[in-house]
């Protein structure tokens, strides 16, 4: 059984023969504690001044619930996957399919949506133990692409061209401000949610390991990793994770087309997402999320026609300019170490 | 003294190239091996196929009396058989403690260990190695001789029964040299592990080993004390060539 022990500044939880400690000290939890804090005022106080940013915050949020798995994701396997929204398609359309024709809500649909998304994660987890380099970059480009082709042959399923209309909307209140507001904690949630276990899972012994893979295959295998297991469960889990922000867009916006998410370019927003942020840095994809999506509103606002100009060449600057590999989180952290794990001090 | 490894008849091709050739030999637990061989002769391939790395095309490989020859590294390594590399594998974006940590919490299985309990451990083997006071910088900031010293610690912290050394001194000054043999004499004698040890340097593995195997093209050419090995004429041949009477 669970044996849970707590001390003065843990909580310690024993099972089967493993052991885990959770930090419970206030000030560990601190800036997490400032910046939720925010995160939930925001959209109030957006609501009486402006409440299209209602609607950005959810798209950050979006954006930087898809990075924070793929950061997992990256570490865990070594590889950049450059196919997040191939999960966000097989969600989506799970999500979208299901409440369409069988009339099913969000909550009944969520479970299905993640069950088809790892069901597809676990079909294509090999490519992570056959596949390196530009080989994997490649196949997983494919993915979405290959899926949006099917999407438009099979059009009597998926209506390709112009996506499934009248999926059941998330929250139904009669003021549709309220509506968007709700959406945004919803997003928040489940953002947050993740950044929650995805940086205790580095955090962790399992953390570890996935660097460990990610620095080196070969010698962690040699140090007793079962790096297969490592890899194909990182990336499963995570594709779960993504596939879990189909579903929220189908049932947030009542429609899912394939053509919105899984061409080029909503995985490159994704993709920028996490270099902006900072590579594999999870609280780097926050930042990124909400950079990239405020950065495109205020250009849309006040350049219109010239925006999709001036957004990539502002976003191929940043790349240059940023520490390379940190992004937006190295500025923050520049003078630490790049370790994946907080340092411990031990007392002589 | 039990056999803690065996190796019957393993043979490894590359191509055409034969690179291991019929070779047997078996260790006993506590002895300290030396590997010895000229350039290309076969020694860090077969120290590859002990570890997992390569898979041998014909041959058996046992260790304590279970077959081990379709094993992977990791499994190896959780048996209690662990390796040094010849040039130095660290993992560049992790501290040496970070290191040394993923060692002890993926090597033999310990009970009720939390990631805090390992890191304890994990500076123990780092004190022994003289990295304690550098245990929070990245591994690829290290020296060359601080990263011998972290492999080394790295394989000890899995707990080994055999430790595959791959020449510890390659790439090292003399004084660093002596400095890292002694610490493999050391740790013999603080964790007991059985040592299997490549070495190029004949003085130093006189010295240090109880019992030499040499091997050449591939085949094993003798096998026996140190005194026996280095006045073997194949042994003299195959550092020397066929005519070093002529010359000698």
């Amino acid at each position: 059984m669970v044996d849970i022990e707590i001390k003065r500044d843990r909580i310690v939880i024993r099972y089967k023969g493993k052991k885990w400690d959770w930090m419970i000290e206030p000030r560990y939890w601190r800036n997490a504690i400032v910046w939720t804090c925010v995160l939930f005022v925001f959209p109030l106080v957006a609501y009486f001044v402006s409440p299209g940013l209602i609607n950005t915050m959810v798209t950050a949020n979006i954006y930087a619930a898809i990075a924070i798995p793929l950061s997992l994701m990256t570490v865990g396997t070594g590889r950049i996957n450059f196919g997040p929204n191939f999960y966000v398609g097989v969600g989506g359309y799970t999500a979208a399919l299901l409440s369409i024709y069988c009339g099913w809500g969000p909550l009944t649909t969520l479970p299905f949506a993640v069950i088809l998304s790892v069901f597809a994660a676990v079909i294509f987890s090999p490519l992570v133990i056959v596949a390196r380099g530009l080989y994997y970059v490649l196949l997983t480009l494919l993915l979405p692409l290959v899926f949006l082709e099917v999407t438009f042959i099979y059009t009597g399923i998926f209506k390709g061209d112009v996506g499934l209309f009248g999926v059941d909307l998330l929250v139904q209140f009669e003021n549709v401000k309220l509506n968007f507001i709700m959406a945004a904690y919803i997003s928040a949630g489940i953002m947050l949610l993740y950044l929650l276990i995805v940086n205790k899972v580095l955090k962790s012994r399992y953390g570890l390991i996935m660097a460990t893979v990610n620095d080196d295959e070969e010698v962690a295998h040699g140090i007793g990793v079962n790096i297969n297991k490592v890899k194909i469960l990182s990336f499963v889990c995570a594709a779960g994770m993504i596939g879990v922000m189909g579903w929220f867009l189908a049932h947030y916006f009542g429609t899912f087309a394939g053509i919105t998410y899984l061409p080029l370019t909503f995985m490159l927003k994704i993709l920028l997402v996490f270099m902006v942020g900072g590579r594999a840095q999870v609280f780097g994809c926050v930042a990124g999320g909400y950079f990239i999506a405020f950065l495109e509103m205020i250009l849309i606002r006040t350049m219109g026609q010239f925006q999709p100009v001036a957004f990539p060449i502002i976003l191929l600057i940043l790349l240059f300019v940023l520490p390379s590999g940190e992004g937006l989180f190295g500025i923050y952290r520049k003078r630490h170490y790049r370790e994946y794990l907080p340092t411990i001090h031990v007392r002589r | 003294m039990s056999e803690l490894l065996k190796v019957s008849n393993v043979t490894k091709r590359f191509g055409g190239l034969v690179a291991v050739d019929n070779v047997s030999f078996s260790i006993r637990e506590g002895e300290t091996v030396g590997f010895i061989g000229p350039n290309g002769a076969g020694k860090s391939t077969v120290v590859n196929l002990l570890s997992g790395y390569l898979k041998v095309d014909a041959g058996e490989i046992e260790m304590d009396g279970t077959r081990i020859t379709k094993m992977k590294p990791y499994e190896r390594t959780r048996l209690g058989l662990s390796r040094t590399y010849q040039i130095p594998r660290p993992f560049p974006e992790l501290t040496a403690l970070m290191s040394v940590i993923t060692s002890v919490l993926c090597g033999k299985r310990r009970i009720n260990q939390s990631f805090e309990d390992a890191a304890v451990e994990a500076t123990q083997y780092l004190e022994f190695v003289g990295l304690f006071s550098k245990r929070n910088i990245l591994a690829r900031d290290l020296t060359f001789y601080e990263l011998r010293m972290l492999e080394l610690a790295r394989a000890l912290a899995t707990t080994p029964r055999l430790l595959l050394i791959d020449e510890v001194m390659a790439g090292l000054n003399p004084a660093e040299a002596k400095r890292a043999v002694d610490m493999v004499v050391r740790a013999k004698e603080q964790f007991g592990p059985t040592i299997f040890w490549i070495e190029h340097v004949m003085a130093i593995i006189v010295d240090a080993a109880e019992r030499i195997i040499a091997i050449n093209y591939g085949q094993m050419i003798a096998d026996g004390t140190p005194d026996e090995v280095i006045n073997n004429e194949a042994v003299i041949e195959a550092y020397l060539g066929k005519g070093w009477r002529e010359y000698a």
